[in-house]
Order: C-alpha cells, then sequence, then structure tokens
C-alpha cells in the first residue's frame, strides 16, 4: 500500500472541496476550526502499471492550507499527524506532497520522531524529490528542441539551485544533458559556491534578473515573492520556464508568445487513475496527472522498494534519478509536455 | 524553499516549561487538576455503573474503576507535590452535563451510549490532555501522567472492543451519542482552554488531539473513513 499526503492549494479550495466531499461542518468552518481538524484519509484507489501490476494507496489530506505556513506550531502538527496516520494505516510507503516536505524540511521535523505513542518510521516516508528532479531534467530535456533550443549549445538557469531538487536538476543538466552553461541562482551565497565547485562543466553564479537575461531555459524550482515582477522584454526569445516550484504560479506573469512556461514536475499516467483529488490541484487532466513526487510512492510500490528513497537534503545522485526515471518509463508515466500549439507557434516564428 | 514565509509561532503558547510557583500557574493548575481528579472519580463510577449493566463484564469493569481510582490518587499527589488546593467544585460542574447525559443513558439502560460517553469521549479527552500536558509538566507531574498514559490506552481498547462486537446494532445509537455529546465535549475544552494556556498547553493542540483519537476508536468500532469526518465534525462546528 502507497500514501499520498497532500493538502488542498488554498483555504478556499479547501472549503470548496470540503462540501463536495459532503463536509459541511468542515466547508463552513473558519481558518480556527481547519487548524484543529485532524488529518483525513479521504481516498482509497488501485492503479494498474503497463506492466499489468495493481497496487492499491490512499490519499491523505492533513487539512493544512498555506494559510497556515505563518502558524509554525500548526503547520507542524499538520505534518506529523498526517504522517501518524499514514503509518498507522499500514501505508508502506507515503509520499510528502505540496508544501508537505517544505515544512518537514524546514522546520527539522527529524527531531520530533514521537507523536503520542508512535514512533514514526522514516523508511515509510520518501519527499519523492528524486523522481520530480528526473521529471524536470526530462521535461527540460525532451520540450526544449520543440522550441528550437539546442540544450548543447544553451545556457540554463536554474532557479533555486541550492536546494534538494534544485541540486539534482543542475547536476543532471551538468554531467547527462551538457547543456553549454548553466546559471545558478539562489539566496545563499556560500552553498551556491559549493555547487557551483562541485558541478561538471561551465556554471556561474548569478543574481535573478542577470540570469533571466542571458537563459534559454529557466527551472524553477523555488516559491517566488509575490512582488516579483519581471520584465518580459529583457528576456531571450525563445525561452521555456519550467515551473517546478510549489505553488505553481509562474504561468500567470508571462504573456509573450515566445515565453513558453510548463508546468514542472508533473507526470501523465497511461490510464485514467479513477480518483479525485487531483482535481483539486488544478490539473489539466486530474484523472491522468499527477505530481512526480506521489508518483514516486507510487513507482515504489510497484517495484517493492519499500524505502525512503528520497530523503534528507541533497542527496540526490544521477544513478538513484535514472533508477526511478527507468521504472517510471516502465510503470507508464510521463513527464507533461508543452501543448501543441505552444510548439508550433515558436517554430513558425 | 518557502523558508521566507515559515514564520514563528503565533498561537501564544511560549516553548519551553511554565514557572510552576507563579500564583498564575498554581490558580490555572488548580482548576486543571481538580478537572483530572474528577475525570479519574467519574470514569471508576461510570465503570462500575457500567458493569450492573453487562453483569457478565462486571468483573474486568470493576478491575478498570479500580485502575482509575488509582491514577486519581496520583493526580491528588501532584497537587499536594505543588502545594496547590484542587478546585473541586468547579471540576464538578464542569463534568455536569456529560455527568447527566450518561445517568439517563443509565438509566435507559443504553450501553452504548454509556460507553461512547465514558470509554470514548471521556478516554479520548484525557489521552490527549495527558499527552500535550507530559512535555510541560513538572518533573513530579510528569512521571504521574506517563505511567497513567500507558494505563489509558487500555481502556479506550476495552470501550472500542464491546462496541465493535455489537457495531451494527448500536451503530444508530453510537450516532445519536456522537452527536448530542461531542458538543459537550467540544465546550469543555473551550472552557478550559485559557487555563491550559496558562501550563504551556494549545487548545488547537488539544482539540486535534482529541480528535485523532476519537476519530481512531470510532473506525476500529467500524465507521469508515467517510463518516468519521462525518462524526467528528460535530466537535468542530462549536
Amino acid at each position: 500500500m502507497f500514501g499520498l499526503i497532500g493538502h488542498s492549494s488554498s483555504f478556499a479550495d479547501a472549503r470548496v472541496k470540503a462540501r463536495q466531499l459532503g463536509y459541511d461542518a468542515f466547508a463552513d468552518g473558519d481558518l480556527d476550526v481547519w487548524c484543529t481538524a485532524p488529518p483525513q484519509l479521504v481516498e482509497s484507489v488501485s492503479i494498474t502499471s503497463l506492466t499489468g501490476a495493481t497496487i492499491e494507496g490512499s490519499y491523505i489530506d492533513s487539512c493544512f492550507v498555506p494559510e497556515m505556513l505563518s502558524r509554525f506550531k500548526t503547520a507542524k502538527r499538520k505534518v506529523l499527524n498526517a504522517m501518524e496516520l499514514a503509518q498507522k494505516t499500514g501505508l508502506q510507503i507515503t509520499a510528502l506532497g505540496g508544501f508537505t516536505s517544505i515544512i518537514f524540511e524546514n522546520f527539522n521535523l527529524l527531531r520530533e520522531q514521537q507523536v503520542r505513542a508512535t514512533t514514526l518510521d522514516w523508511s515509510r516516508f520518501t519527499t519523492g524529490n528524486t523522481h520530480t528532479a528526473w521529471v524536470i531534467a526530462r521535461q527540460v530535456e525532451l520540450n526544449a528542441p520543440t522550441l528550437g533550443i539546442d540544450l548543447g549549445k544553451a545556457r540554463v538557469a536554474v532557479v533555486g539551485a541550492t536546494g534538494d531538487i534544485g541540486s539534482a536538476v543542475c547536476r543532471w543538466m551538468a554531467e547527462s544533458i551538457r547543456v553549454a552553461e548553466l546559471l545558478l541562482v539562489a539566496r545563499q551565497q556560500g552553498p551556491l559556491e559549493e555547487l557551483r565547485d562541485s558541478l561538471a562543466g561551465s556554471s556561474r553564479i548569478l543574481p535573478l534578473d542577470l540570469a533571466l537575461a542571458e537563459a534559454d531555459v529557466v527551472v524553477w524550482v523555488a516559491s517566488l515573492p509575490k512582488t516579483l515582477t519581471i520584465d518580459e522584454a529583457t528576456l531571450r526569445k525563445p525561452c521555456l520556464m519550467v515551473d517546478g516550484g510549489y505553488p505553481k504560479n509562474l504561468d500567470s506573469r508571462f504573456s509573450h508568445p515566445d515565453i513558453h512556461v510548463l508546468k514542472g514536475g508533473i507526470v501523465e499516467f497511461h490510464t485514467d487513475i479513477g480518483w479525485q483529488m487531483m482535481e483539486a490541484a488544478d490539473m489539466e487532466r486530474p484523472q491522468r496527472q499527477l505530481f512526480a513526487c506521489f508518483a514516486e510512492a507510487m513507482l515504489l510500490e510497484f517495484e517493492g522498494w519499500h524505502t525512503n528513497f528520497s530523503w534528507g537534503r541533497n542527496n540526490i545522485t544521477l544513478e538513484a534519478m535514472e533508477r526511478i526515471g527507468a521504472a517510471s518509463r516502465r510503470h507508464g508515466f510521463q513527464p507533461l509536455a508543452l501543448s501543441p500549439q505552444s510548439t508550433v507557434h515558436s517554430l513558425v516564428a | 524553499m518557502a523558508a521566507s514565509v515559515l514564520d514563528s509561532c503565533v498561537d501564544g503558547i511560549p516553548e519551553g516549561l511554565p514557572d510552576f510557583t507563579t500564583d498564575a500557574y498554581r490558580s490555572a493548575y488548580s482548576r486543571i487538576n481538580a478537572i483530572v481528579i474528577e475525570g479519574e472519580q467519574e470514569a471508576h463510577d461510570n465503570y462500575m455503573a457500567i458493569g450492573t449493566l453487562l453483569p457478565d463484564e462486571a468483573e474486568p469493569l470493576a478491575q478498570l474503576a479500580r485502575m482509575e481510582l488509582r491514577h486519581m490518587k496520583g493526580f491528588q499527589s501532584c497537587a499536594r507535590n505543588l502545594s496547590v488546593e484542587p478546585d473541586m467544585p468547579f471540576a464538578q460542574t464542569f463534568f455536569a452535563p456529560l455527568h447527566a447525559n450518561f445517568q439517563a443513558a443509565l438509566a435507559d439502560n443504553r450501553v452504548a451510549t454509556c460507553l461512547v460517553i465514558q470509554a470514548l469521549m471521556i478516554e479520548a479527552f484525557a489521552i490527549a490532555a495527558y499527552h500535550i500536558y507530559i512535555p510541560v509538566a513538572d518533573p513530579f507531574a510528569r512521571r504521574i501522567t506517563e505511567a497513567v498514559v500507558k494505563d489509558e490506552y487500555t481502556h479506550l481498547n476495552y470501550g472500542q472492543a464491546w462496541l465493535k462486537a455489537h457495531f451494527e446494532e448500536c451503530r444508530d445509537e453510537i450516532e445519536v451519542a456522537n452527536k448530542v455529546n461531542l458538543p459537550i465535549i467540544r465546550s469543555m475544552l473551550e472552557q478550559v482552554a485559557d487555563d491550559a494556556a496558562v501550563l504551556h498547553m494549545g487548545k488547537e493542540d488539544l482539540i486535534e488531539d482529541f480528535l485523532i483519537a476519537y476519530q481512531e476508536a470510532l473506525a476500529d468500532v467500524g465507521f469508515t473513513t467517510r463518516d468519521l469526518a462525518r462524526l467528528g465534525a460535530a466537535a468542530l462546528a462549536g
């Protein structure tokens, strides 16, 4: 049994979803009510791989919403309680989706292994970041050429380069794709320098505005400040923007026809899954599309790799990415691609 | 990645241990400790009463009842250790609505209702409160409370086991008992919130932990995951 821990993308969405599920007391409740709501196992599904293997799993809504981020204790409690429910339900491998893994990492919840009478077993959980990093890297590899971008000659900016996913994407770009140059963007100088020195090939540390002006491809794996404004006129055309952050809100910032925004870290399954949960996550095809981190838990279950495949920070190796990538293909997951209209315009232009 | 949006705590409960010697602490403790003592006394009386409805179970229920009295004595010693006089009249008023509902069910031979009130709700309330109290308790009370928590899990299982075995015939009664009594539990949690905060126990934590323990018990009894959110919502709506 695999598990997915997720949450609604906003408080307003959470209330709509609660109403649809028939939980009126939740739908009518204010944010304080949601702060006291326990995690709920809302859906169980069975899914069948391209290989014919079938697995079962459950989706747990932590009842966290992003509006709770300013409430440190609440956010922490939501994550730990959802993890406890996953473990007590007997789920062998559970992915921490959305803000769940970010909260786990930033609040150092490794120190909080004891939840009431339950000792959390970390080997039952995965951040899903290895699969997410592989999917984002493949999205660059597969979609840049459709826009006429030759990656061997391209500059690729990675915004959030020193994070768990960002650093893995950088290594893949440098060593597997061998892009012409990597432009590294992140807040902290020390880790940036360490990353630059560890990478094969050519890479430079740049502030965001300078990196954007030079980049043919931009991989975003950091949450963007709401106040950030980008002048489209300064960007190269065509430019592929892979929005791998959470929440995914990059597409609303660009309107130029040669700036192509692709939702990053999303996969499409080979057949309908028969669940409701991705409808709340703004997927265009919610029956088939899902976050790559969730898909990682499914892959680990398909393969019988009941282990915390992705765990801790900056532990993602190219070998692990190749391994999870091979499993991803084998079981019928495809990285989300640009829509055909988008690529046609660019090639014609 | 989202470090900038992860701000510090705003629930008003400071980190770390409170000062056990202040007047404010001792005043709050006199009510919280009394609630705990009264709760254990009620538990004793309730298990003995349930034994009259289930004569075949009278002996194990009497054993449970004796355990609750031991807990009560332990908590009385916690008050003595801090030289605090527990405010028992306050605690009796606090339990009065739930006490009345239990007595009414007892008079009508409604075993399932009695068990929902005592073995599911009061026990889940106690377990949630004890778990949250332990990290902020004084060293003496901490040892006592840790030992009690282990015992409390046994009773919860007892009530669950009976309700599970009789789930089909008493499902409707459990739902009614839930609807009638969960708002009372919610209001009890609200009443205790200010005093609990002085002891560094957060109201949100108390409510969520109670609901987790309570929903877990309901799941074991036989309700589906969809039922759980619906049943637990009676507490959230309060």
